[in-house]
């Protein structure tokens, strides 16, 4: 099969404008900007966050959490690619894969800022704590950036270039490299399966105690959730495939026609479907079971205080509960449906919904805090607005993805090694 | 034959085989399942606390007398200028508090050395350890500044250094001098019910709580002797005499979290579990 990169393009009056030298600007843009707020962070330190004692955890964690949940199709689809062989979702699993990377390198990157002490970001690694949920975290995630990169490997170096570009002839030094690159790719290649066994292990353990760093807080009434770990996974899956979903169509559908058939997205999109619904019935139950039923005070009356500072009620119903929901019915009728304007549309719901579940998560327990007091207990409402450094560090993690992303879906081989004959 | 010819031919064109839906169910069942039993075990692996205790040495405790206590803040700023800190740096926090009747009363809070401390079990790199005296130890060297032992911990009782370290506390010399080395930007700090004083006095022959070197700065600060500090396991110790005189005792959050922490409190008299009794 030939495939042939299409660049999207805009028309602009008779002209046809290819916008990625413009995007790529822009992005490079938001990395200076970024760059400028991360040289305060490193040479101020933390004071110059809007984080305090009472709210030490801010936007970063909050980014670092999104950032990885969907980064969740990675490991789903590097089971259904290199464990089940499923061979038709080949492009995509790669895709996964790239979009798994960047989620956990862009939350490595945004976790290092937030660190009092970033040059002892490895300590960890080697003073062992097995019993913190956070170095459970930092192990899984050290662990399995190193597997994501095995799986990345062979996509990079399957690129033309590595094989014949006239430099290899000019100097025999890239060409040693060139036959190492590609050894090293047919062996990471045949450890797949081995890979994808790991990757998904590493995955499911931190994916869950991602929610877990937050449900074993008993200190902290509305944290402390036994369903946490399980919600959190699945919606990591749910977003992430959902995203997955979106950027495939794009760099397949869009970019790459021909190259995937439509049945496999529709596969895609169902899979996403019925899992973000088994997401939001236990979310529901879940709700039903921490607020509803439950005689937990504190919970209720964290509830009523952070409804009267945000819209922390309205998004449970509306996007976490209703929406999903709606997304969810659309996605899994992909087959009948068969538009891709509405499934791209539905398919934006869940990842915005795995957004809100993390900073609604991060930030309850937070800034409507308990207090110690042994007689009259009650839940008082802190304040926390992040300062431009901490959107500085922000925009620079978003940007460094989109960069990467943008980059990697333009010049990247997904239609592998038998299909490159331009 | 045929039938699997065609079976293959139809998984070529994309639509879902029966094999294919049947491999994904089986993923989604085996992900769900790993999913309870990764939460199950890691809920519920807060196991008692790793430190091997011994029995035989001292277990260092303070008791704080909720009616003694007048609120004029010295153990804050004793603490504070023997630790060096700036105004907002404050590892003891005297609030006013009230009871169920409205009665208002001062509650001063250091650390409180938790045996079962949530602190030590969520620090990724065992910056934060629990002696076997019972004294719950930062390793500044260590510390990531992660802090997540402050968003673990139910009394509030962490403090990060946002800032570069002062030079000289505002509370210095007027409630002491410095006594211990500053921490360097970026890690988290706390009451040490401070050890500085106590071990080298335990290591002079001095008892903690009796002799002012060897007890931690709150407590000589004083002024009505609300404080009382010393080895637990020692009944002629200052504090057990205390928490043996007192007609009841209590810890902060002690039956919600099972913390045990070794700060005690007397609570103030006129409390009364019946609300209909105005104070």
């Amino acid at each position: 099969m030939q495939t042939s990169i299409q660049y999207p393009k805009v028309r602009l009056g008779k002209k046809q404008v290819d916008l990625f030298p413009y995007w790529m600007g822009l992005l490079v843009l938001g990395v200076l900007f970024g760059l400028s707020g991360a040289f305060f962070v490193f040479r101020d330190g933390l004071q110059v966050t809007g984080l305090s004692n009472k709210v030490p955890w801010g936007l970063w964690i909050s980014i670092d959490l999104s950032s990885i949940a969907l980064g969740g199709s990675a490991f789903v689809f590097g089971a259904i690619v290199y464990l089940l062989k499923i061979q038709r979702f080949e492009s995509i699993g790669k895709l996964a894969v790239l979009l798994g990377f960047l989620g956990y390198s862009t939350a490595g990157m945004v976790l290092m800022m937030d660190l009092g002490q970033p040059l002892r970001f490895w300590h960890p690694i080697v003073y062992w704590q097995p019993h913190s949920l956070l170095w459970e975290i930092t192990m899984c995630v050290v662990l399995y950036l190193t597997v994501l990169l095995a799986e990345l490997v062979p996509v990079v170096t399957e690129h033309p270039n590595f094989q014949n570009h006239p430099w290899l002839l000019k100097f025999p030094i890239l060409q040693t490299i060139s036959k190492f690159s590609r050894t090293l790719s047919h062996w990471l290649h045949k450890a797949g399966p081995v890979l994808a066994v790991i990757g998904m292990t590493l995955s499911l353990l931190h994916q869950a105690s991602l929610g877990a760093t937050y449900a074993v807080l008993y200190g902290r009434g509305v944290w402390f959730n036994q369903s946490a770990p399980t919600q959190f996974v699945f919606s990591a899956m749910s977003g992430g495939i959902c995203l997955l979903f979106i950027a495939s169509v794009y760099v397949f559908r869009v970019m790459r026609p021909g190259l995937v058939d439509d049945a496999a997205f529709y596969d895609v999109a169902r899979l996403a479907g019925a899992i973000t619904l088994l997401l939001t019935y236990l979310r529901f139950w879940d709700w039903a079971v921490t607020n509803y039923y439950s005689f937990d005070q504190q919970i209720s009356l964290q509830t009523k205080l952070l409804d009267t500072i945000s819209p922390y009620s309205l998004t449970f119903w509306l996007g976490q509960a209703l929406f999903p929901v709606i997304a969810g019915v659309v996605l899994l009728n992909a087959k009948q449906i068969r538009n891709f304007r509405y499934l791209v549309a539905a398919a934006v719901i869940p990842p915005i919904a795995t957004i809100i579940t993390r900073w609604n998560y991060n930030f309850v327990g937070l800034i409507a805090a308990t207090t110690y007091d042994p007689y009259t207990p009650t839940v008082k409402l802190y304040t926390y607005s992040p300062t431009w450094v901490e959107f500085a560090v922000g925009t620079l993690v978003i940007s460094y993805w989109l960069i990467m992303f943008s980059l990697a879906t333009r010049f990247l081989p997904f239609h592998g090694e038998k299909h490159t004959e331009h | 034959m045929t039938e699997t010819n065609e079976n293959q031919t139809e998984s070529e064109h994309g639509t879902t085989s029966r094999r294919d839906l049947i491999k994904i169910a089986g993923a989604l069942v085996g992900a769900a399942a790993l999913t309870q039993v990764i939460s199950g075990t890691t809920l519920a692996s807060r196991n008692p606390s790793s430190s091997a205790e011994t029995t035989t040495g001292p277990k260092w405790g303070m008791s704080i007398d909720i009616n003694k206590c007048i609120g004029c803040k010295y153990c804050t700023y004793a603490c504070q200028a023997v630790n060096n800190l700036a105004d907002d740096m404050i590892y003891c926090v005297v609030t006013t508090e009230s009871m169920q009747n409205g009665k208002e009363y001062f509650l001063s809070r250091p650390c409180m050395h938790c045996d079962e401390s949530p602190c030590v079990h969520v620090c990724p790199v065992k910056a934060t350890y629990k002696r076997d005296d019972g004294i719950v130890m930062m390793d500044y060297t260590r510390c990531i500044g992660c802090r997540y032992c402050q968003v673990a911990c139910p009394y509030d009782a962490r403090v990060f250094n946002w800032r570069e370290p002062i030079a000289v506390s505002p509370k210095s010399p007027n409630f002491g001098f410095a006594e211990v080395p500053n921490r360097p930007r970026g890690v988290v700090e706390k009451c040490t019910f401070c050890v500085h004083r106590i071990d080298p006095g335990v290591a002079k022959g001095l008892v903690p709580g009796k002799d002012a070197r060897a007890t931690p700065a709150c407590v000589v600060a004083c002024p009505t002797g609300a404080r009382a500090f010393g080895n637990l396991r020692d009944p002629e110790s200052p504090i057990s005499k205390v928490l043996a005189d007192a007609k009841t005792v209590m810890r902060l959050r002690e039956e919600e979290l099972s913390t045990a922490p070794s700060v005690f409190y007397v609570p103030p008299d006129s409390h009364s579990n019946n609300p209909f009794i105005k104070g």
